[in-house]
């Protein structure tokens, strides 16, 4: 993402922001745009139905506890057509972090979502700097690495 | 004739396979096929039991399910 | 053609009733395993188990117990093993007519009837059939997968199974691999089977007479298979499936049990032969399958066309519908499977004894005939609250009829020999199955 890096970042944030007005807000309460500028957002794309997810919740809570004080912020974006299915599995978890709902898929077309699940790790400019499909141990340690990178950036 | 047969089957799996490429879903609508029914195999040892069943006492056996499908996850 | 007593057609129903144990079904998400040794092994392996009871009116009765785990691995792969325990009783059709005049058998371990154990007779119009037929069977099977890239993963499998009389290892590999954003699979697959067959009472020379109880030593067979199989889904609500498989077998094909009653003009049973079978046989077969499901309820239907060198071509048709009761914790689903097959070449229920069949291909198992068969049954399953364990409970039954040449070929010997029913070789009953599934 070196070239062109200016205009691909005011595309992105432009994307970024139209996702979140798009994505019907969680009920935890508004999404405040101003605060994730400047800080390491996580963002997973998650279904009930997806066997993996279920690992990746806890670690994403475990990366959340430890990072958050130093700018991450974490998002996971339902894509479950039946709100009832995600309430399901939401209390199985009880997250710490951010939950938003997207059943038309929309947010997770302009994210061009390949695969479930997928998590976008993107930096304090809104720029995506790393995509990840599917969730594995071993690939959480570099997305690991990968947060810990764009968190030492300015 | 048998390589003739050949052809034409190798032709019609080019067109099925090039066909499939504009049918399907998006990744994250596959909630309705990632339940157990809606695999092929799906039904597991009630499938096998009754292929042994079958086979004790017909003249054909197996051809079936093979996987795919599914969630499509990780 | 009239019969005396029995329609011309008759249906008996088999009864099978099968128990299974509950499943243990341990979820990935699970966090800190508890329980040590035996709680870990639970939560990491998916156990699935099932009892089935198979009983044939007046014939065999089996009693098979399964057991299957399966783990699956972090980056995708998957092991799993199954054992399958089956034990066969009852009494078993030979393949011979019924006739006039009593009949008299040795059991398969007999090396003549001077010396034989243990005979049976078979009353005058009776179907012969060994009264002590028993049979038991272990069979184990395992496989791994392993995910090359994120899109293709290679199987790797194989099976033993192993009987008094019968030995048989197979070996498969697949390889499968996704496009399109994972809607479409394309698989590919190899089995080489090597099986040794021990006969009781060692193997029968092919053709020979019956009462001379010539035998020869063990024999093998060895088969080769291959599928190609296309996976695509259609839509949210449709996955669409296409197999193509052939397969080739070798070797000793005869079942060493199976004899062909001789008969004279007047329809009287004068002796017996041994059958006798190719020793090749090649056979291909299409199966397709379709699945379509919404939030309370999914269909299935499977299609499947057979052809073999043998002469035999059958056609199969499945359909399951599965109903869910609100909250999804159960279901019912019923099903219907219709069977076909037309005879092999060398299927003939008798032999005049005018024929001279030195090097004739000839047998008179039912399972070459030329019949059609109807199952239909229901499953209950429901999910425990704790959305670990599922239980279910299935009932099948079947009926079996011969075309109706066949039941004529039955009837020209049957009212020449002055019997009271149509032969029943062995399938032409139906068979019900109840089985307690774990799912």
């Amino acid at each position: 993402m070196a070239d062109g890096e200016k205009p691909v970042r005011a595309v992105s944030t432009v994307a970024a922001l139209c996702c979140l007005i798009m994505a019907v807000p969680a009920p935890a309460g508004p999404i405040d745009l101003a605060a994730l500028r400047g800080r390491v957002v996580y963002r997973d794309f998650w279904a009930s139905w997806c066997t993996p997810c279920r690992q990746s919740f806890p670690w994403m809570e475990s990366i959340r506890k430890s990072y958050q004080d130093q700018g991450l912020a974490v998002i996971a974006v339902d894509v479950d057509q039946d709100r009832a299915d995600a309430d399901r599995f939401l209390a199985q978890f009880h997250p710490g972090f951010e939950v938003l709902f997207d059943p038309q898929g929309s947010n997770a077309e302009k994210f061009k979502v390949s695969g479930m699940p997928t998590s976008l790790i993107i930096d304090r400019h809104g720029v995506v700097r790393y995509t990840h499909v599917g969730f594995w141990p071993a690939d959480a340690q570099v997305a690991a690495q990968q947060i810990r990178e764009l968190l030492a950036e300015h | 004739m048998r390589v003739r047969t050949s052809l034409i089957a190798l032709a019609v799996g080019s067109v099925l396979l090039a066909g499939c490429s504009s049918v399907g879903v998006k990744p994250w609508q596959r909630d309705i096929l990632s339940r157990s029914d809606m695999r092929p195999d799906g039904a597991g040892l009630d499938d096998a039991i009754d292929e042994h069943l079958y086979f004790s006492k017909e003249a054909s056996s197996g051809g079936r399910s093979f996987g795919g499908g599914g969630c499509g996850c990780n | 053609m009239q019969l005396k007593s029995q329609p011309a057609v008759l249906r008996r129903r088999l009864i099978a009733a099968s128990c299974a144990l509950l499943t243990t079904s341990a979820t990935r998400s699970q966090e800190a395993p508890e329980g040590g040794f035996v709680g870990r092994l639970l939560k990491e392996w998916q156990l699935e188990s099932a009892l089935a009871y198979y009983h044939e009116n007046g014939r065999v009765q089996a009693i098979e117990p399964v057991v299957s785990a399966s783990h699956d691995y972090d980056d995708g792969g998957n092991v799993s093993f199954n054992f399958t325990f089956d034990s066969l009783s009852g009494s078993s059709p030979n393949g011979a007519l019924p006739s006039r005049a009593a009949q008299t058998f040795a059991s398969p371990s007999a090396q003549s009837f001077a010396t034989a154990r243990r005979l049976y007779n078979v009353a005058p119009g009776n179907l012969p059939a060994d009264p002590h037929y028993s049979d038991a069977r272990a069979a184990f099977g395992g496989s791994w997968t392993l995910p090359l890239e994120r899109l293709t993963r290679v199987t790797l499998g194989g099976k033993l199974s192993i009987e008094d009389d019968f030995y048989s290892g197979t070996f498969n590999a697949a390889i499968a691999h996704d496009f399109n954003d994972k809607n479409t699979t394309l698989s590919f697959g190899i089995s080489d089977e090597a099986d040794v067959i021990k006969p009781i009472g060692n193997t029968p020379v092919p053709l020979s007479n019956y009462a001379a109880f010539d035998k020869e030593g063990n024999k093998s067979k060895n088969g080769v298979a291959a599928l190609l199989g296309l996976t695509q889904v259609m839509n949210r609500y449709w996955l669409a499936q296409l197999n193509v498989t052939a397969d080739r077998f070798s070797g000793y094909l005869n079942d060493p049990y199976k004899i062909v009653s001789v008969l004279d003009a007047g329809g009287n049973t004068t002796g017996y032969i041994y059958e006798n079978r190719p020793e090749v046989r090649t056979r291909r077969s299409v199966y397709l399958e379709n699945r379509v499901g919404g939030a309370r309820a999914s269909a299935g239907l499977s299609l499947r066309y057979m052809t073999d060198t043998w002469g035999i071509r059958s056609q199969t048709a499945q359909v399951n519908l599965r109903w869910w009761a609100a909250g999804r914790q159960q279901y019912i689903e019923p099903t219907v499977r219709w069977y076909h097959q037309t005879a092999a070449d060398f299927f003939q229920p008798w032999l005049p004894n005018t024929t001279a069949p030195a090097t004739q291909f000839i047998s008179a198992d039912s399972r070459l005939a030329n019949f059609h068969a109807l199952t239909y049954g229901v499953k209950y399953g429901f999910d425990l609250s704790d959305k670990l364990h599922r239980g279910g409970i299935r009932a099948h039954r079947t009926r079996r009829v011969l075309s109706a040449d066949t039941q004529h070929q039955h009837c020209d010997a049957g009212l020449a020999a002055g019997t009271r029913s149509v032969s029943e070789p062995e399938g032409r009953p139906g068979a019900v199955r109840l089985q307690l599934l774990g799912a």
